[in-house]
């Protein structure tokens, strides 16, 4: 394809080799900033109920996680209590004389207002400079109230945003007790975060669970996704740990499998039948409930089959231009062109960004391993200076890209306004969610058909103009 | 003066400061970033990890930046800065933008950088020559404060670094001050109506420190003969500091914004008084009561019959004190709970000339965080609560009846701003009592279900 827009043209395989290489890495410093290891180390923990993360540093860093991800994230759109974003509110004295002293007295302050389950201290860029001690410290409180008291370091610029959820869940398994029984046909799902609730997207979570229902698979502890310590300290003793993205719960299967010896299933996100089928038979397969979960996966199937009959015969032939631009993670966009390609399908993922591959390199690394490896196309808008989200760039060279293909359709959100039918894929729509399993198949091709049959309908010219302005380059 | 339930009450300060707080406000960084991109035509260049781009994010929100006009970038400094530096990433970072088309970069310094010592003021000196615009560093760590210790810290370096010096004053003008650091979560609603109301009084505006502000009027910032303070939570260093370096003369000083009748009342004569425009500011305020009881009667709001219940006001001062007058006044209802997010001596002052004036003891709870509401909620048990949506999870578990959200809302969207300041601030804040007024009466269940 000719197009001078284009940076990258060629298989996952292939950007890969760049990336590691550095080849591919931005050189802009103020392009693409997501969040910090701080950051990432609190969604984390936020996920444990009735737990006290205390901040030690100043109040800017937990006031993102405590006005966005608590009120509005877990207590106006999830339905839980509002519990404490405490923090030591470290000053200019606390800098220079250290703040060892108060964050121990801070402690002993938020178990007597609190009476929390657990307290972890996260330090931040300040307490990790100036040197404090927050293990210590930790160690030494826990003599002095009635729960574990635990630290994590994570100094915002100590790591990227992928090592502030891996240390986290790495600390979690500090509460973990060696086992006193088997939960027969038990499992954990892991990689959990952003708040006390199940994972970011409720609702397939709740397919997950089920299907793994229907199957007569229990789940002792969603971690770290509104768990309790209690679930955490038995979570030893289930058969298997899963995850509902290969990807989240990458890090602490494999240490778990590692430190305790329990398996951690792999398996990618489960889009479209295929990979539903892999998730759900990657779980009961080990526990021995290999049959149940065939007679499921068969019931559902006959259930969905009139749907997967349209997607076959929708997508076929067609060339699926994959974008994840809202949470821009590759993994989603590679499940989807998987999921593009079981239809008949030719998958093109456009703009992954290298920065997240790069961050994501193991989990890359095992899609190619089964299989997936999809053509790739980064453009220049993605390297430009400043945010590359909404970019006017970026959505000139989505059009001109998709010109350039045989009967396209777009999967990504209705951000985009190509020149194709446009599946509208967001996860900022709850009317046709879940996207994963046997009710993600329904849904999305409810929206394939929604894509289809309404294409000729005039787009907003609305929602353009406010997202690229009304200049034409 | 002792004062309502306890020692507290009275505005003491609690035998030792807490060690765990959770808190309302943010850090100065974000305080400062808002500040800076209150000027329009400029761009900001966070120098910090790349997690305090997020407070950048909510400061571009919060003085509605368009991204397709305004930039922001981040120097996103790892390890290897803190140990090393991260001054010459911060001039790559200043060189990439070379480009940019604005008139000014405000480049500011969070925590990291500020305590390995980061010379920001150094590398911008170094680089002015070799781009087209104003570099402007702003070394304002998040550990200096609070986010109205960093709107001060961000004005004081605007007001130095920026003002030409003027010996002429152009006659009746003014400099507004500090309009974001203001809790209604469409403040600029607030700003628009104070400009609107100094046009009808004949008064220009030299400068809005800060919004949408070109840097021209910055630079013409000397030539205002009044500042006007638009916040009583940040903002009086500068207008202190106008008044000692330009003589710039603070009007409405230590009465409360003009939220609700009495206030904008008063407000309105002093500035009437100053103006020499009394007849102008009194028929404003025949015109504005007029309107709002004329709207009243039409639209006939049935959340009237609050009369003397109990209720409590947890917001910034800059709301939360004129609401006290308001709440008591045209809702008749008593607060019994006041706690603020600030507690500087200006702030005190004011509120207990406030409630002197009213007759009121409530609590009063100074620097309040949301652990302290909650506790003192549980104490004081109000019925009716002006807050956030935080105080709506606060109070969960206790008898409140409504909880009518005026700051820091996140339950409802607001596209268009509505203002609290002056007359149709009356009627928005009736609005939003009405609107948690019929909520309340809404059926948490049916009781059978119809037959169609």
């Amino acid at each position: 394809m000719e197009n001078d827009s284009i940076v990258f043209h060629g298989t996952l395989q292939q950007l890969l080799e760049k990336v590691e290489t550095g080849e591919m890495i931005p050189k802009l410093q103020a392009s693409h900033a997501p969040m910090c290891k701080f950051f990432t180390a609190y969604y984390v923990i936020s996920g444990i109920r009735h737990v006290v993360p205390l901040v030690h540093g100043p109040t800017g860093c937990p006031l993102y996680m405590s006005d966005f991800v608590r009120t509005r994230e877990c207590c106006e759109i999830r339905g839980v209590p509002l519990e404490p974003t405490a923090c030591t509110t470290l000053d200019e004295s606390n800098i220079i004389y250290g703040g060892e002293g108060k964050l121990l007295e801070a402690v002993k302050e938020a178990y007597a207002k609190y009476h929390p389950d657990l307290i972890v201290i996260l330090s931040c860029c300040c307490s990790g400079i100036i040197g404090d001690d927050v293990e210590s410290i930790a160690r030494e409180a826990e003599k002095l109230v009635g729960c574990r008291v635990l630290a994590l370091r994570s100094e915002g610029f100590g790591g990227d945003f992928r090592s502030g959820y891996e240390d986290a869940f790495k600390l979690i398994m500090e509460l973990m007790d060696p086992p006193e029984k088997m939960m027969k046909g038990t499992i954990n799902i892991l990689g959990a975060r952003w708040g006390p609730s199940p994972t970011e997207f409720n609702w397939d979570m709740d397919e997950i669970e089920r299907l793994l229902s229907e199957i007569g698979i229990k789940i002792n502890a969603i971690i770290a996704g509104g768990c309790t310590v209690e679930q955490i300290r038995h979570a030893r003793e289930v058969e298997l740990n899963a995850s509902w993205c290969y990807d989240w719960g990458q890090k602490l299967g494999d240490l778990m499998q590692e430190r305790f010896g329990i398996p951690y299933s792999r398996t990618g996100q489960p889009y479209g039948l295929a990979a539903t089928t892999e998730w759900l038979l990657g779980v009961a397969t080990p526990l021995g409930m290999k049959e149940k979960a065939l007679d499921v996966i068969e019931r559902e199937t006959l259930e969905v089959e009139p749907d997967l009959a349209y997607l076959r015969q929708a997508l076929s032939g067609k060339t699926a231009i994959i974008e994840i631009s809202e949470f821009p993670g590759p993994i989603r966009a590679l499940s989807l062109a998987r999921m593009a390609a079981e239809f008949g399908a030719r998958p093109v993922v456009i703009n992954v960004h290298p920065y997240t591959i790069k961050e994501r390199m193991p989990s890359i690394k095992f899609l190619l391993e089964t299989g997936v490896n999809p053509e790739i196309i980064l453009t220049k808008g993605l390297f430009r200076l400043g945010s590359f989200r909404s970019s006017k760039e970026t959505e000139d060279e989505l059009e001109a890209i998709v010109k350039g293909y045989d009967n396209p359709i777009f999967f990504g959100n209705s951000g985009r306004f190509p020149p194709c039918p446009v599946v509208n894929l967001t996860l900022m729509n709850p009317t046709f969610q879940p996207q994963y399993g046997f009710k993600g198949i329904k849904n999305i091709a409810t929206l394939v058909r929604q894509a289809l049959e309404n294409k000729n309908l005039p787009r907003s010219r609305l929602f353009k103009g406010m997202l690229y302005g009304t200049r034409t380059r | 003066m002792e004062q309502g339930h306890d020692k507290e009450a009275a505005g003491a300060a609690p035998p030792f400061p807490d060690k765990c707080t959770d808190p309302y406000l943010r850090c100065a960084f974000n305080g400062a970033a808002q500040t800076a991109l209150g000027v329009s035509g400029s761009a900001l260049l966070a120098h910090s990890p790349q997690g305090c781009d997020y407070l950048v994010n909510n400061a571009f929100a919060s003085q509605e930046c368009d991204y397709m006009e305004t930039v922001t970038l981040c120097t996103k400094l790892c390890v290897n800065e803190i140990v090393h530096g991260g001054e010459d990433i911060l001039a790559r970072t200043i060189l990439e933008a070379k480009d940019l088309p604005i008139s000014a970069l405000f480049v500011i310094s969070a925590c990291g950088p500020e305590i390995v010592g980061d010379d920001i003021v150094a590398v911008c000196e170094t680089l002015q020559p070799e781009v087209k615009f104003r570099l402007v560093p702003v070394p304002c760590a998040g550990f200096r404060g609070s986010q109205y210790d960093g709107i001060d810290i961000s004005l004081d370096t605007i007001l130095k670094r920026l003002v030409k010096n003027s010996d002429e004053k152009i006659p009746d003008s003014v400099c507004l001050i500090a309009p974001h650091a203001n809790a209604n979560p469409t403040w600029t609603a607030d700003l628009e109506w104070v400009q609107q109301v100094l046009k009808r009084l004949g008064i220009r505006v030299v400068a809005t420190l800060t919004h949408r502000t070109p840097l021209s009027d910055i630079e013409n910032v000397a030539s205002a003969e009044t500042s006007l303070l638009l916040s009583h939570d940040a903002g009086q260093k500068a207008a202190d500091y106008l008044s000692a370096a330009y003589g710039i003369e603070q009007i409405c000083k230590g009465i409360p914004l003009p939220i609700g009748m009495t206030n904008t009342q008063r407000w309105l004569t002093v500035l009437g008084e100053r103006f020499d425009a009394q007849k102008t500011a009194e028929g404003m305020v025949a015109e504005g009561e007029k309107m709002v009881m004329a709207t009243c009667r039409r639209k006939w709001p049935m959340a009237r019959f609050l009369y003397r219940t109990p209720a409590a006001i947890v917001a910034d001062a800059t709301i939360g004190i004129p609401l006290v007058r308001f709440v008591t006044e045209e809702m008749e209802m008593t607060p019994e709970l006041v706690a603020l997010y600030t507690s500087s001596r200006p702030v005190r002052e004011l509120l207990e000339r406030e409630l002197k004036d009213l007759g009121l003891s409530p609590k009063v709870v100074y620097g309040t965080d949301v652990y302290k509401t909650r506790m003192s909620l549980r104490e004081v048990k109000p019925k009716v609560i002006f807050g956030s949506t935080i105080e709506r999870h606060a109070s969960e578990g206790l008898p409140v009846a409504y909880v009518v959200e005026v700051v820091r809302i996140m339950r409802q969207f607001r596209m268009i701003n509505r203002e609290y300041f002056g007359y149709t601030g009356i009627l928005n804040l009736f609005e939003c009592v009405q609107n948690e007024w019929t909520m309340g009466w809404r059926s948490k269940e049916k009781r059978y279900e119809a037959k169609w």
